[in-house]
């Protein structure tokens, strides 16, 4: 738990590791494959950001992980998960259980759902330490009161006797922060955790994530449809796309050079507050295809601007940096991304591969 | 706020000291006892062909002015004047006629939409409602505003749930622009959309405002949509505006305090970029017991003692038009 090093964290071993996992949902259409060969790295005290739009399987990704799958439809049909190299997905239900809540935890985005309405703060918090840490419930409800002093709940043991209708929508979530935290996992899953708070609530979840990070040492995984979220709060981005990865790499390459014609068009069609105002913006033409319907591959093709015949051919994945991958035929070829908005960004960003220069 | 225009025109809308308070009830009998104050004391004017941006945070009351500007609801108190006339008290077929210059998009493009009407029927309702043209003339009218939106003709004939939320919210649009509007009021269009979606819609709702010189009040929580849009931005807090200006100066040099919090909070997308972040505390109070004095005094870090006893009210600060509602000059 101890490390002094954090940040040769990247060469050693991940402490959770996706491997090309496949789900799939069974439904009135036939199956339906939610998440494609989905793999990433998650390293202890950093935080992993995986960015997308609605569909494209980034909360299906998380619910693979923390095997919370809606039954009987959701199956994960392929690949590992590996908690410090014990794959999860493997593990008997009961051996899941003490995994879930001790050595992971789960942030959910909606913080009056995933509360339970007619128990008491104080019940729901000692439940898990309950589970997996002592017996004694007194001595839970102690434990329930420090966590939530932690999160920064203020007079947290007139707190515990509360239910959750009693807080706002940002103390709601500290205590859902509190519940992930409880047994000081060394992962934790945030799926979409401030999307339903406002900017300035959305500022105080955000720092109080990050300090408890550096306190306790947690991995994080960052769920979000936010591009400026992942900006400010995370060391590597995982891009998808329509159940597949189309980019990974780390947030300062994602950002001042993408390599992907879906990741650039992302990025440009952002509004930004340097914008020039009621420009029109950079659009990706077209939408999102149903999973049922999806193109032979290269899932971005028929809303890819650089498309040719290559496309229909899945995609490889290609190195363009230190760990920094694609899933394009055409990343090479395709004018590189011009970066208007971070003038002070590093110049090897904005000198990568343009023929202009050389 | 009387200032004359001296190189505007008249304005489109102008809403004085507009109160829209529902009554809250409590106890065996549903006695009114409180208030909510959603909207208390608003002043706002919008000229023609300009785009208005109001930002707030979800229970500061900007849909419900935005409601009780096209008469959703009645308002308690204060005026609305639109076109020259005032609307706050107005009902029936004289209100119906000003409904054809003013009209609404809604945020959610599921839960505006009939789900039993066709698109076409739904996009015909305006014509229906105000008698207007026969069915051949509509059908034709259609047809034009489905294209002017960016769908197909063959639209009309199928159902809302038939479309992805991009497309209903451009059905939306296509309805609020049939009778040729004067003013949108667009309660957070692009919202429930997705990134790529949503400058889709917001390119199509600029080119529209280009070709029919609509003005817009865009009622958001995301300051980055709404400055992208907006000529003016108006910040809303507790049911009261604390800051308006261009929308260029809103970002730039932001003076109330809230403003400045609220722009330092945004996320941006540029990991290269470490803004010194003001980190509010505590949660927007609620409407039914606001503070005394200023409605930010709780929050805000510079409060002092007279904050908390006199109420604020707007003040013109520099010569851009600038006004702000708090006592002191920070």
């Amino acid at each position: 738990m101890s490390d002094p090093s954090p940040d040769s964290s990247a060469k050693r071993a991940p402490i959770l590791e996706v491997r090309d996992l496949v789900t799939t949902f069974d439904t009135d259409n036939g199956t339906l494959t939610a998440v494609d060969g989905v793999s990433f790295q998650l390293h202890k005290g950093r935080t992993l950001g995986i960015v997308g739009e609605s569909g494209c399987g980034k909360s299906v990704t998380a619910f693979s992980i923390m095997r919370l799958l809606p039954q009987p439809m959701g199956h994960i049909a392929g690949g590992e998960v590996l908690l410090d190299g014990v794959d999860l997905t493997k593990l008997p239900p009961e051996e899941m259980l003490k995994v879930r809540g001790d050595r992971m935890g789960m942030i959910f985005q909606e913080p009056m759902t995933a509360l339970n309405p007619v128990h008491t703060i104080g019940r729901q918090l000692s439940e898990v330490y309950l589970l997996h840490r002592t017996k004694d419930k007194r001595e839970a409800l102690r434990m329930s009161v420090d966590i939530l002093d932690k999160v920064g709940i203020p007079s947290p043991e007139v707190r515990v006797g509360e239910y959750p209708h009693q807080l706002s929508g940002g103390m709601r979530q500290r205590v859902v922060i509190a519940m992930a935290l409880a047994c000081k996992p060394s992962v934790v899953i945030a799926d979409e955790p401030t999307t339903a708070l406002d900017v300035t609530i959305q500022a105080q979840i955000l720092e109080l994530m990050q300090s408890l990070q550096k306190e306790m040492g947690m991995a994080i995984m960052l769920i979000t449809h936010d591009l400026g979220v992942i900006a400010e709060m995370c060391d590597d981005v995982v891009v998808m796309y329509a159940g597949r990865v189309a980019e990974a790499g780390p947030v300062e390459k994602i950002f001042a050079s993408p390599s992907h014609p879906y990741t650039q068009g992302l990025l440009a069609s952002i509004p930004r507050l340097e914008d020039e105002r009621k420009a029109l913006l950079e659009t990706i033409e077209g939408m999102v295809p149903s999973l049922s319907d999806m193109p032979v591959g290269c899932r971005f093709q028929n809303r890819c601007p650089f498309r040719t015949e290559v496309c229909a051919k899945h995609p490889p994945v290609d190195q363009v940096g230190p760990g920094h991958t694609v899933a394009c035929h055409r990343w090479r070829e395709i004018p590189s991304y011009v970066n208007k908005y971070s003038g002070n960004s590093s110049p090897e960003a904005s000198t990568k591969e343009d023929p202009a220069q050389s | 706020m009387s200032t004359p225009s001296d190189q505007s025109p008249a304005p489109l809308l102008e809403v004085k000291d507009l109160q829209m308070h529902f009554p809250v009830r409590e106890g065996i009998l549903l006695r009114a006892k409180k208030s909510c104050r959603a909207v208390d004391g608003v002043n706002l004017t919008v000229a023609p062909g300009e785009t208005l941006g109001l930002v707030g945070e979800s229970g500061c009351g900007k849909s419900t002015l935005g409601k009780t500007i096209v008469r959703l609801y009645k308002p308690t108190g204060g005026q609305i004047i639109f076109q020259g006339d005032d609307l706050a008290h107005e009902h029936g077929s004289s209100l119906k006629a000003h409904r054809r210059e003013l009209q609404m998009i809604f945020q959610d493009p599921v839960e505006s939409l009939n789900s039993r009407h066709t698109v076409g029927d739904i996009i015909a309702e305006p014509f229906v409602i105000h008698k207007m043209g026969d069915d051949a003339w509509r059908k034709k009218r259609v047809r034009e505003l489905l294209d002017k939106v960016g769908l197909p003709a063959n639209a009309a004939e199928r159902f809302p749930f038939e479309f992805s939320g991009g497309q209903r919210q451009r059905i939306g649009i296509a309805r609020a622009i049939a009778l040729e509007p004067k003013l949108i009021v667009c309660d957070e269009p692009v919202s429930a959309l997705d990134v790529s979606i949503q400058s889709q819609v917001l390119n199509l709702m600029l080119e529209l405002q280009r070709d029919m010189n609509l003005s817009y009040l865009f009622i958001a929580h995301n300051l980055a949509v709404v400055k992208h849009v907006s000529d003016r931005i108006a910040i809303m807090y507790l049911g009261r505006l604390v800051e308006t200006a261009d929308a260029e100066t809103i970002y730039r040099a932001p003076k109330h305090p809230y403003t400045r919090a609220l722009i330092s909070a945004i996320p941006e997308p540029d990991p290269t970029k470490k803004k010194q972040r003001i980190v509010l505390q505590g949660d927007v109070p609620s409407p039914i017991n606001p503070p005394s004095g200023c409605p930010f005094h709780p929050r805000c870090p510079h409060a002092t003692d007279r904050c908390k006893a006199e109420v604020p009210l707007l003040r013109d600060v520099g010569e851009t038009g600038q006004q702000i509602a708090c006592h002191y000059d920070l």
